[in-house]
């Protein structure tokens, strides 16, 4: 099922591994110039910067293109028309992804995702012009419309299989939360349909990740899992997520569910929900050593303690965000302590230390940009100044700080 | 074949010794995991979190507290901080200098923050600072360039940029609606002042690690305040020409150091000027889309050429 051979995925995993570990030094440079001649593969890979800029040049090529074809050669058509011509470029878009892949052996490399990405783009928006032109989005009272979200979901989560694209399996999960918008307009079903789905989609996660423990494909579905979970949870937390899924997250029709309109019982269970399931994701995640869905349960437990008082329909003190930011530092110092002290460094597998460089390079960067970044968001705006720019008379408040607080 | 395969061949080759093969065949096992990002990160978003709800407490509760009594709880934290970092401090050399613990950092990031946040009070209830924001702002620029330089932090050297950048006028928040001839001439000023005053200290050899921090900083707000010039209606040319030579210095600088950042920033920033020259008084849809499918397939072979030559290296 997937494009790239087993093999080829293996070697290219143990090159970055070789890199990663000589960079903390675990390898002497000696040994990974000789391992690094062993572990050659064929798929054709770049650096994150130019993936991203080859993705962004492709995508528009391939929409201009499209864009081209519809406007030069069939002009004035009707929307069914322009719709047949977009699930034919889906098509081709995908047949020049699967080229790419396979004849250039492009690896994450930016054209082949944005080739793929773009498919999936093109069959969803000439399904919804090829068979439901006129309609209006997001009507519970028309479920055949739901093909459009359920052919970008199937699609994405092929691709996701096919190609190991990482984001297209958050894109299957938000097709799938349009789903449900065709199918019922009680807010509280919608999130149940949602949820169900999800739970759904980390049963086979689950089952499928137990074969893949050692290789290649264990992060893949690592991700996967953590993406279910937030999705979970993110389903069942009335406080987090608007109501009327998913016509309130865009603004689409729907004014929205008062709360009271829940029932009483639907309330009070999504609110122990909340509660328990941040404790079961950090369980699971602890017993597999298992990074993301460990960060999955972790954002959940705090989305918790920030949505529990509107919940319980308590006042939100000033003062809260300093309890939490109290609470997240003492977790971590406890927990840095905690490891510290046990033999080695290492508690029931867990350690503080860094093992691996790319942890040193991202601190690094993102230090840097972090620091740049929050100031402006942490502080109230800046005073309105005269539109006369003077020199030296800046407005922000030094690391941000408002001018006029 | 995995890698644990792998690393059983290599020791059986003698390539790694058995203690290496136990060690990273324990990693890969995921035997043991390391949480050392996480603890970061959380460090972070609890320091963040605290000095969101200080400021929010600050400016809600200050008339029920007291001026006194909120300037003395800051400037408590403030010095309880700093008298932190500095009796932890390691000796101060002019190389990259590992922090003497975890929450060190964070502890110097907070202490900067919270002097932010007192001295914006002490202008807002007070008026202490009236007309002295500029004053203000370079001192407290200056100040974080020296305790990002004695502690070796990029989180306050990142703070200091920003002072830095307040006290020539620019403000992210404020850029889309201040695109005139002077807020421009202010940015390009600040950009020579940070990459040039990054260069110098590189060359001095202080604090070296420092230097690419400057560098993007300095790129970024350059290519922003030239694509305003570009956008302009009348006179824009020469900003089309100072595009294109900034554009080939970033290129050049990105290929020669195999820094990709900037063969991006040249490629983006690039790209938008020279679109928005040539299809700026174009009405013809159909050309434009030509244009878009030309020039993007251009710019993605000369990216791929570029890519096989120099980026095969993540």
């Amino acid at each position: 099922m997937r494009i790239y051979s087993a093999a080829s995925e293996e070697t290219l995993r143990a090159s970055k591994l070789l890199a990663d570990w000589a960079g903390e030094g675990f390898l002497t440079q000696e040994q990974y110039q000789r391992l690094k001649r062993e572990t050659v593969s064929e798929l054709r890979t770049t650096n994150i910067f130019l993936r991203l800029i080859l993705f962004l040049f492709t995508l528009i090529s391939v929409c201009a293109a499209a864009a081209l074809f519809l406007t030069v050669f069939v002009p004035h058509s009707w929307e069914q028309t322009n719709g047949i011509f977009l699930v034919i470029f889906a098509a081709v878009s995908y047949a020049a992804a699967e080229l790419a892949a396979s004849r250039g052996r492009l690896y994450r490399y930016g054209i082949e995702e944005a080739l793929a990405v773009g498919s999936v783009g093109f069959l969803c928006v000439g399904m919804e012009f090829a068979l439901f032109s006129g309609h209006p989005l997001l009507t519970a009272s028309d479920a055949a419309h739901s093909l459009v979200p359920a052919a970008g979901a199937v699609f994405s989560l092929w691709i996701w299989r096919r190609f190991g694209l990482w984001y297209a399996f958050p894109a299957a999960m938000i097709f799938t939360i349009f789903l449900s918008g065709y199918w019922t307009q009680s807010d509280a079903a919608q999130r149940a349909i949602i949820a169900v789905f999800f739970v759904v989609g980390l049963i086979c996660v689950a089952a499928l990740r137990t074969r893949h423990r050692f290789d290649y494909l264990d992060d893949t579905y690592s991700l996967a899992e953590a993406f279910l979970w937030l999705g979970i949870y993110l389903a069942i937390n009335l406080k987090l997520s608007p109501s009327n899924l998913p016509a309130g997250w865009w603004g689409w029709g729907g004014s929205g569910v008062a709360v009271s309109e829940y029932t009483r019982w639907f309330y009070w269970t999504t609110w122990v929900l909340i509660w328990v399931l941040p404790p079961v994701v950090l369980v699971r995640g602890i017993r597999l050593k298992d990074r993301f869905v460990i960060a999955a349960g972790a954002i959940a437990a705090v989305l918790t303690l920030v949505s529990n008082k509107p919940y319980l329909g308590w006042p939100r003190h000033t003062w809260d965000p300093m309890l939490l930011g109290i609470l997240l530092t003492g977790v971590a110092w406890f927990l840095r302590r905690w490891l510290g002290r046990g033999p080695g460094g290492i508690r029931a597998g867990f350690t503080a230390a860094r093992l691996s460089g790319k942890d040193k390079q991202w601190m690094g960067a993102s230090s840097a940009v972090l620091g740049l970044v929050t100031p402006q968001s942490i502080t109230p705006s800046p005073q309105t100044t005269s539109p006369e720019v003077r020199f030296g008379g800046g407005a922000s408040g030094g690391g941000g700080a408002g001018g006029d607080y | 074949m995995t890698i644990l395969a792998r690393l059983e061949q290599w020791r059986e080759q003698g390539a790694i010794s058995p203690e290496q093969h136990s060690h990273l065949a324990c990693l890969c096992r995921g035997e043991l995991l390391s949480l050392f990002l996480e603890l970061n990160l959380l460090l972070y978003a609890g320091v963040l979190a605290f000095v969101a709800g200080l400021g929010w407490t600050a400016t809600t509760w200050s008339q029920q507290l007291g001026d006194v009594l909120v300037l003395a709880i800051l400037s408590t934290i403030f010095v309880t901080c700093f008298w932190y970092c500095f009796s932890r401090a390691p000796a101060w050399t002019f190389a990259q200098t590992p922090a003497p613990n975890a929450a060190f950092d964070y502890v110097l990031y907070l202490g900067g923050l919270v002097w932010c946040i007192e001295l914006a009070y002490l202008e807002n209830r007070l008026h202490i600072l009236s007309g002295q924001w500029d004053v203000y702002l370079l001192a407290t620029a200056g100040f974080f360039f020296f305790l990002a330089y004695r502690f070796d932090n990029r989180f306050v050297l990142s703070l200091a940029l920003s002072s830095l950048a307040g006290w020539f006028g620019l403000t992210i928040s404020h850029w889309p609606s201040h695109q005139d001839a002077a807020y421009r001439l202010y940015a390009l000023l600040y950009c020579l002042v940070v990459g040039f005053g990054g260069a110098l200290l590189q060359r001095l050899g202080l604090k070296p690690h420092f230097f690419g921090t400057y560098l993007h900083i300095a790129t970024n707000v350059l290519f922003w305040a030239v694509l305003s010039g570009v956008f302009e209606h009348e006179g824009y040319s020469l900003w089309f020409l100072v595009l294109l030579l900034a554009c080939g210095v970033s290129l050049a600088w990105g290929l020669k150091r195999r820094q990709f950042a900037f063969v991006a920033y040249s490629a983006v920033y690039g790209y938008v000027g020279v679109s928005s020259m040539l299809i700026r008084n174009v009405s013809d849809f159909t050309f434009v889309l030509t244009y878009f499918v030309f020039t993007a397939v251009a710019m993605v072979v000369g990216l791929v050429v570029i890519a096989r030559r120099f980026g095969r290296q993540a």
